[in-house]
């Protein structure tokens, strides 16, 4: 690195990939500018009860990543915000970054006294709309910065000022207005990650339709203690636990219909559902229909101490319809192994759906280089590199690996390569 | 030790491709097609396990297969395939594959399987036979009508047997239908010994096939698999009753022509069939019979064509030569058919309707002599496959 002032790094995006880049970097002494979307950092991983295949919880990894954060000062954390514009400028890049209006100001203290104030409910992002927040609120609880977040639109005038007068450090503002501000940069990382696929775009599989046929995403709500039932598993439709919980593989994945490829994740974060499941309710039987069983390296010994429990069976073919049969569900499936067509009946359907990266409508010239799925691909050439699931559908420990390496080229491509 | 299937002849695998299977090649046996199969019986689903098969080039083991003709081609499974594979037509190119491999004898298999370089021959040959027959007897001469009567306008201006005596289309017709009986007796019984020896029938074989004939007579299966694409079960409704129509009238035909010689004079003291000579006039309840099985066959036809044309719909499935021969010849014979009983009334000039005439028995009878290669002997092969699955499954 020359002894000229180096310009600052963009990671855009703060979930597990773009904050374990933004600390490499930073730790190897660039400045960087960190932007997320949220009111607060942790992505999706927050929204995960437990990791495969050590089955521990994610928060613990955020939390050393938060105080890796927290004391290193050459990152610059903005929330609330994103990209808006961007310009390749000689090297690098001029980006106008937008952040939604401050409702909350950084006094807060998050006493609560707003939240008791408050009577609108909404539905609760952190939980994927399974249960209902008040409007104002902190995300979740481990938020990171730990400030309550205001959902200005949702509640009328009158409301916001009871709301706004609640609060002893007068940190809320109703008429905050949003702010913007152009920086440039040396380099970008783009780590802007996933979304599930929507289980709604699979109507055949009961998706959107039948209640008690929930996507995987909504299982890790469901089995986390902070999640809308306390970290019961329960169907939607009775608030009763399940006897037979059925895992529908590749839902909407590798399917020119829907997602033309796979996630690698769905297979194993099933196996790990399994376990929850088999944890609360050892009586239940737990039925995993796929197409292959893709559990890569280590991850096959996951498969099998998963498999030999008692009470789970792993049925090859993939469930092709998904109807109401009274109070349960039946599922349509050619067990391919006895070349048998099988309705299954069950209380509980999880599709395992895939990721869908968030990039794949974004048209800001930093994402131009995507594949034909809306993956987001390396540019060294215009110093963008990627991290995490918006480069490749991948697990979390994948992604930290990959956030290292694409926050080495970014730093590389920032400093200049002759 | 678990056998290892051997890939019988890739010979027959890229012929396969050839012939509209390539798609095969695509499938990772994921069984979505089974699992939404209205017509898959529970304890031997498809298609799933014939794609597997075709891609192995196992044809020996689809050929005794019922599966590959149970199916319907609703195309249900193609349109949820999550390869595109579109197992529907996969299951079509097989049928196809499986009557070129059951056809005695062989060579005739081959001539129509390779329908694409072959149609001019199959469809030209029939008609010059006739016109050489033609030739030959009557010489393009009008000959003197047996009855003697004169034309007027329930009876239109001139007469087909004048050209050609009905002697001459019995005595070709009556020989392709003994031929074909013949092949598909050979043919048949061969089927079904393979199905037979795949799953052992215990009930009785009247009483499936009459259950068979009355699934075929409404179109049970069609009815119960068909989703997406009414216009196809309607039109092969229609086509298929007209067809039934246009037989029966014709036998009527036949027997109001030489009921009165002395065995079956009784025939005349029934009602409604008081002997009113020949030719019939179109007001005549049999003539009422053959003509609203014209309009059943024609407008029939067009649905089943327009069908076709609705192309990259993945509800209707891709259009193969085998497919094309058997619908254009239905095609010709109906538009042949009409247009010969047209003519007779409203073109005066004789050698038009003769010409169309001749076109028509030469088309008639390319149909029936192509049946047990075409496809239209899934009229045969798939009623064999009912029955069997119904002695089956009692």
């Amino acid at each position: 690195m020359s002894e000229n002032k180096t310009s600052p790094l963009l990671v855009i995006g703060a979930g597990i990939a773009g904050v374990t880049a933004a600390l490499e970097a930073a730790e190897m002494g660039s400045e960087v500018v960190l932007v997320e979307e949220s009111p607060s950092i942790g992505g999706r991983v927050l929204r995960i009860n437990n990791y495969f295949p050590k089955l521990c919880p994610p928060s613990c990894g955020m939390e050393i990543n938060t105080r890796r954060l927290e004391r290193n000062p050459r990152i610059r954390v903005l929330t609330s915000s994103k990209i808006t514009a961007a310009e390749k400028i000689g090297a690098g890049w001029k980006v106008t970054i937008t952040t939604a209006p401050a409702y909350v100001t950084a006094a807060c203290t998050a006493c609560g006294d707003c939240e008791a104030a408050c009577e609108t409910t909404v539905p609760d992002p952190h939980n994927l709309g399974l249960c209902t927040v008040k409007a104002i609120r902190l995300p979740h609880l481990n938020a990171w910065p730990k400030r309550y977040v205001f959902d200005r639109e949702a509640v009328g005038d009158a409301e916001a000022k009871r709301i706004a007068e609640a609060c002893p450090v007068n940190a809320v503002d109703p008429s905050a207005v949003a702010t913007s501000v152009t920086i440039e940069v040396g380099a970008v990382v783009v780590a802007t990650g996933w979304r599930p696929y929507p289980i709604e775009n699979l109507e055949e599989l009961g998706g959107g339709r039948i209640d008690d046929v929930i996507a995987n995403v909504h299982m890790e709500r469901l089995a986390s203690a902070n999640g809308p039932t306390g970290g019961k598993i329960l169907c939607p439709s009775s608030g009763q636990p399940p006897k037979r919980v059925a895992f529908v593989q590749c839902a909407g994945s590798r399917d020119v219909n829907h997602l033309n490829y796979c996630s690698g994740i769905c297979c194993l974060a099933s196996l790990k559902q399994a376990t929850y499941v088999k944890e609360q309710l050892p009586e239940a039987e737990v039925t995993m229909y796929y197409i292959d069983r893709r559990t890569p390296g280590r991850n096959e010994d996951f498969l099998l101490k998963v498999a030999a429990l008692d009470g789970v069976k792993l049925v090859k073919g993939k469930v092709g319809r998904i109807e109401r049969n009274g109070g349960s569900v039946k599922l349509h499936v050619e067990d391919v192994e006895n070349v048998r067509l099988i309705e299954a009946e069950a209380d509980l359907v999880v599709l395992a759906t895939g990721m869908v990266p968030n990039a794949v409508d974004d048209d800001l010239a930093i994402f131009t280089r995507k594949d034909d799925e809306g993956f987001v691909l390396d540019d060294l050439s215009s110093a963008v590199t990627v991290a995490g699931v918006a480069r490749r559908p991948e697990d979390v420990a994948a992604s930290v690996r990959d956030a290292t390496g694409a926050a080495a080229r970014a730093v590389i491509a920032a400093g200049g390569r002759s | 030790m678990a056998s290892i299937p051997i890939v019988e002849s890739t010979d027959l695998r890229a012929e396969f491709f050839e012939r509209g299977g390539e798609n095969a090649a695509k499938c990772y046996q994921c069984a979505t097609c089974s699992s939404v199969c209205e017509l898959a019986p529970a304890d031997a689903p498809f298609p799933r396990r014939q794609i597997l098969l075709a891609q192995w080039g196992l044809f020996d083991q689809l050929m005794g297969d019922p599966a590959v003709w149970l199916c319907h081609q609703c195309n249900d499974c193609s349109v949820r395939c999550p390869r595109d594979v579109a197992p529907g037509d996969i299951m079509a190119s097989l049928r196809a594959m499986v009557v070129e491999k059951l056809a005695f004898p062989g060579a005739l298999g081959s001539l129509v399987g390779n329908v694409r370089k072959t149609w001019p021959l199959l469809v030209l040959g029939p008609i010059l036979f006739w016109a050489a027959l033609i030739g030959i007897t009557t010489g393009f001469g009008e000959v003197e009508t047996h009855h003697g009567l004169q034309p007027g306008p329930t009876m239109g201006q001139y007469f087909y047997d004048a050209l050609v005596p009905h002697s001459l289309i019995y005595a070709v017709n009556f020989a392709a239908v003994g031929f074909v009986c013949l092949v598909l007796l050979v043919s048949g019984s061969r089927f079904w010994k393979m199905m037979g020896d795949r799953q052992t029938r215990r009930g009785s074989f009247v009483g499936s096939l009459i259950g068979v004939v009355t699934d075929i007579a409404l179109h049970r299966k069609f009815a119960s698999c068909e989703r997406g694409v009414p216009s196809r079960r309607w039109g092969h409704f229609m086509v298929m009753w007209g067809f039934v129509g246009a037989a029966v009238a014709s036998g009527f035909a036949v027997v109001f022509l030489y009921a009165d010689t002395p065995p079956f004079s009784w025939f005349f003291a029934l009602p409604f069939f008081e002997d009113i000579g020949y030719p019939v006039p179109i007001t005549h309840w049999n003539k009422w019979l053959a003509n609203i099985s014209a309009v059943l066959l024609v407008v029939g036809g067009i649905m089943l064509f327009a069908n076709r044309l609705k192309k990259g719909d993945k509800l209707v499935g891709q259009t193969t030569a085998f497919d094309r021969f058997f619908l254009w010849l239905v095609l010709s014979v109906i538009a042949t058919g009409v247009l010969t009983e047209f003519s007779r009334y409203l073109v005066a000039d004789p050698s038009v309707g003769f010409a169309v005439y001749v076109i028509h028995l030469g088309v008639v009878l390319s149909l029936f002599l192509t049946l047990p290669y075409s496809k239209f002997a899934h009229i045969f092969y798939r009623s064999l496959a009912m029955v069997h699955q119904r002695m089956t499954s009692t």
